[in-house]
């Protein structure tokens, strides 16, 4: 088995992801797909580490881990910021902002 | 390599000055949140900010003629870079005036006076009547300014990464802590970074395939690799399609704009002002230098996307701002449209290119962040008054500000005599050169309809009656004076006498590589 | 240095298993109409890339992912789901019409383009293997760890940016700050004495009690019924049980004296 399999696996998973993205509506569905999405980028970037045979892409993901527990603290506090407003403050519509 | 030995990174810690001031000041004033009193925070973090970005200005002129790459390669420190610091340390410094404005609201600065208070609530209430304020947007603040420095002096995918999510973590919390209309400004962080983070999604995934191609990060490295292989193949343009896809969302082109009209409007003014401004320069910086450094060798294949793309950008751009209603959503689509202009320069991929690419990229920043500023002045029982039927009239009823507004319309619409036509014309120029005169001719066709709806403002301001209920113009206090008068300034003298700055780019026209 | 590695039958046995195992958790991820099924998924693909970490010769990333993405990150999503609510649904993004269609037909077409691009990319490319990389600093961690702190240090150092602003953002946005002083215990409990209010326990349906369910009111001596015998709320709701006439005409009698 070629390892390049990894990366097709990793080509298959960021496209659920992206799909998630585009298809759901629920706030924290999306953001999921979106993390689904950076896992692949890892996957990738530890096969091709492999690959190549330098550990710079193992860095590269492991950095990427961090930044993502970072970005998802941010992304839920921003939720259930909106959360909290919604459900005390009784809104109307369900999005103020259109087009 | 030996086991067991270190040699530790050689970092020239003069270089990056700028970066390291501006990040420790910002640790520096967690601490501040954390062990001053209530009432003496907003004086200790406004010196700590102001002054940190004169002192970080103060290394980047000290040292202009500095061309290094530093720290193992990861930051390089050259013209471009040191332009685009100057530019963000100097718009930054703006964009904190505006934020620090309190007294064109009643009830106090730009920022919600508790953002974990529920609006509406009695807690909401009692904060904003004892007069409260959230300070800690000043950290916030400079972590994503240190961010946007890191982002333009980045040499290599990771730390290109990293200081995209610097930059931006902490505008999605400033997007969403707006005093009025709170909803609203929730809604737009919410937008914001659920897309920011999907672009940042397809920016890491294309970075890992140019890993895969080239087997670095480093920008200078997968150039080598690209001369190096006879055959370039999809993973080299599948990679490069995805990290620039990641790099247009930023800079709000088309077909990625979707975000921007939203968290313009929702966002408050002075960060919206702030934000449009700096965060343009630098994602167009970044993209730049990824484009020049990284894949100059290939622009053959990375130009007919960037063609479609720019004009997508400044079609959609121009012709959806002329339907706007709200001011703050046609400066939005504005924006959009700038954007396709300046990436003629982009596409250009000359050392003419480049420079006229600064310097549209310095004139868009101060027209901007002085247009919202005009924004967050004009007022109405209360808030802000974005709806332009609000306007009607302004011009008469306040001259000066119907003046200075005016003057910046006419930049972004690129009328002679102001920093926008300088601006146009050079990338024009460029692209000319370059040999894309097709997409001159589309540009040129695309600024004669952005023309419209920036002269459209100007008619309502001037021509209308005044409507039923007219926005009054609110007295600034000095922050927001200075950010206007340097925003009109600049604008006006860029227009008149562009020699110096035209020169100062001249000669930051290469990328170190 | 350029000898291509041949993976074992097992390699291939741990990748069929996990790597389906990781797409049918990103599957059912994206097709749960609730958002805790698929945070429950997307664990699942999680600890299955974990896996293909370690096979793919990174052990440290792999622990790492299990520690910091299933462990703390869906640990983080999965709180957050219980805070906003389990069954939330609610729809919070703008979404135009045909969207969904369209949005399906652009992610298909993006799987397509990506597969047969890195399909027709990747066939015939080599691998090298770390086993030389790791063993020049004698492991995968020193190696890392040397790469972290000499190439990536700046890097390295920004990421110290981001938590930082994670804390503060998070803080600013949920914390609740109290604008008058917090009653203390001793406070709290004068208040209950001296404001007139019922210092000890509410009734309970004791003696005369007719029933065990929370909604029946206790019956006094006289036959009518103790208001604060049944929880506020229920009160409110006007929601307390009505009670046999039986049963107060019995209580009347008991306490006139008679027996039952």
């Amino acid at each position: 088995m070629n390892p390049s399999n990894y990366i097709l696996l990793s080509a298959v998973l960021f496209s659920i992801g992206a799909i998630g993205v585009l298809v759901r509506r629920n706030a924290i569905i999306v953001f999921m797909s979106v993390e689904l999405m950076l896992n692949a980028a890892n996957l990738s970037f530890v096969t091709f580490a492999r690959m190549n045979g330098n550990l710079d892409g193992q860095v590269v993901a492991f950095f990427v881990m961090v930044v993502a527990a970072a970005e998802v603290v941010i992304g839920l506090a921003i939720i259930v910021t909106i959360f909290r407003t919604r459900r005390s403050a009784s809104i109307d519509e369900p999005s103020l902002l259109k087009y | 390599m030996n086991t067991g030995t270190f040699n530790p990174p050689e970092i020239d810690y003069l270089a990056i000055a700028p970066i390291l001031i501006i990040f420790g000041t910002a640790v520096l004033s967690v601490l501040v949140e954390a062990f001053v009193g209530r009432t003496a925070r907003r004086p200790v973090q406004l010196v700590l900010v102001i002054g940190s970005l004169l002192v970080a200005l103060y290394f980047v002129i000290s040292q202009a003629g500095t061309r290094t790459i530093t720290a193992n390669g990861a930051l390089v420190i050259d013209g471009p870079a040191l332009v685009l610091w100057g530019a963000l340390l100097v718009l930054s410094l703006l964009g904190a005036m505006l934020m620090a404005e309190r007294t064109l609201d009643p009830s106090g600065d730009v920022f919600a006076a508790r953002a974990a208070a529920l609006p509406g609530s009695e807690d909401e209430r009692q904060f904003t009547q004892r007069g409260w304020v959230q300070t800690e947007v000043w950290p916030l603040f400079l972590f994503s300014v240190s961010g946007m420095l890191m982002f333009v002096a980045a040499n290599d995918l990771l730390l290109m990464f990293v200081a995209l999510e610097v930059m931006s973590l902490p505008l999605y919390l400033l997007a969403g802590m707006a005093r009025r209309r709170r909803l609203l400004s929730q809604e737009s962080a919410l937008k914001y970074f659920l897309l920011g983070a999907f672009s940042s999604a397809f920016f890491l995934y294309g970075a890992s395939l140019l890993y895969g191609f080239s087997g670095t990060v480093s920008l200078p490295g997968i150039a080598e690799a690209i001369s190096a292989k006879p055959s370039q193949g999809p993973l080299l343009i599948l990679g490069m399609a995805l990290l620039v896809v990641g790099l247009l969302f930023k800079v709000g082109a088309v077909p990625f704009h979707q975000w921007t009209p939203d968290v313009y409007q929702g966002a408050p003014s002075a960060v919206t002002g702030f934000m449009a401004a700096t965060v343009k320069i630098a994602a167009f910086g970044a993209l730049l230098r990824v484009m020049y450094v990284a894949f100059g060798g290939i622009r053959w294949d990375w130009e007919p996307m960037l063609w479609v793309i720019a004009i997508l950008t400044m079609f959609v751009g121009s012709i959806v701002a002329l339907v706007q209603t709200d001011i703050k959503r046609m400066l939005a689509y504005s924006s959009i449209a700038q954007s396709g202009f300046i990436m003629l320069g982009v596409i250009a991929a000359s050392a003419e290119g480049l420079s006229a690419s600064l310097f549209y990229l310095i004139a868009y920043g101060f027209g901007t962040i002085g247009a919202f500023a005009v924004i967050s002045m004009v007022r109405q029982s209360g808030g802000e008054a974005t709806s332009l039927s609000a306007w009607a009239g302004l011009g008469r009823t306040s001259p000066v500000i119907g003046a200075v507004f005016a003057v910046f319309m006419l930049s972004l619409a690129g009328i002679p005599l102001t920093s926008g036509f300088v601006a146009k014309f050079g990338v024009f120029a460029a692209a000319i050169e370059s040999g894309d005169t097709w997409l001159v001719i589309a540009a040129v066709v695309a600024s004669i309809i952005a023309a419209f709806f920036y002269v459209r403002v100007i008619v309502l301001m001037y021509f209308s009656a005044p409507a039923k209920e007219p926005a009054v113009v609110a007295v600034p206090s000095a922050f927001t004076t200075i950010a206007l008068a340097a925003g009109v300034t600049v604008t006006v003298v860029l227009g008149i006498i562009p020699q110096p700055l035209l020169e100062l780019v001249a000669n930051a026209d290469v990328f170190l590589r | 240095m350029n000898e291509v590695i041949e993976p074992n039958l097992g390699e291939t046995l741990v990748f069929w298993i996990c790597g389906g195992l990781a797409v049918v958790g990103a599957l059912g991820m994206v097709i749960s109409r609730k958002a805790v099924h698929s945070a429950l998924w997307i664990a699942l693909t999680m600890i299955n890339l974990a896996i293909l970490y370690v096979a793919n010769s990174a052990p440290f990333l792999g622990m790492v992912q299990v520690v910091v993405y299933t462990g703390a990150v869906m640990m983080l999503f999965l709180f957050v789901l219980m805070v906003v609510g389990v069954d939330s649904s609610d729809s919070l993004i703008e979404t135009i019409k045909g969207q969904r269609v369209a949005a399906l037909l652009l992610g298909v077409g993006l799987t397509i383009m990506l597969v047969a691009g890195l399909g027709a990319g990747l066939s015939g490319a080599g691998t090298i293997g770390l086993d030389a990389a790791n063993a020049a600093d004698g492991g995968n961690v020193q190696g890392l760890a040397r790469l972290m702190f000499s190439d990536y240090i700046i890097a390295f150092q920004a990421t110290g940016a981001l938590l930082i602003t994670a804390a503060v953002g998070a803080m600013v946005l949920t914390h609740r700050e109290y604008w008058q002083p917090r009653k203390s215990q001793r406070e709290l409990s004068q208040d209950r004495f001296t404001d007139g209010g019922h210092p000890g326990n509410k009734p309970s349906p004791g003696v005369y009690a007719r029933h065990n369910a929370v909604d029946t009111p206790a019956l006094l001596p006289d036959g009518s019924t103790s208001a604060i015998s049944i929880p506020a709320p229920l009160r409110a709701r006007d929601d307390a049980r009505a009670i046999d006439v039986n049963d107060i005409t019995n209580v009347r009698r008991l306490t006139e004296g008679e027996s039952e």
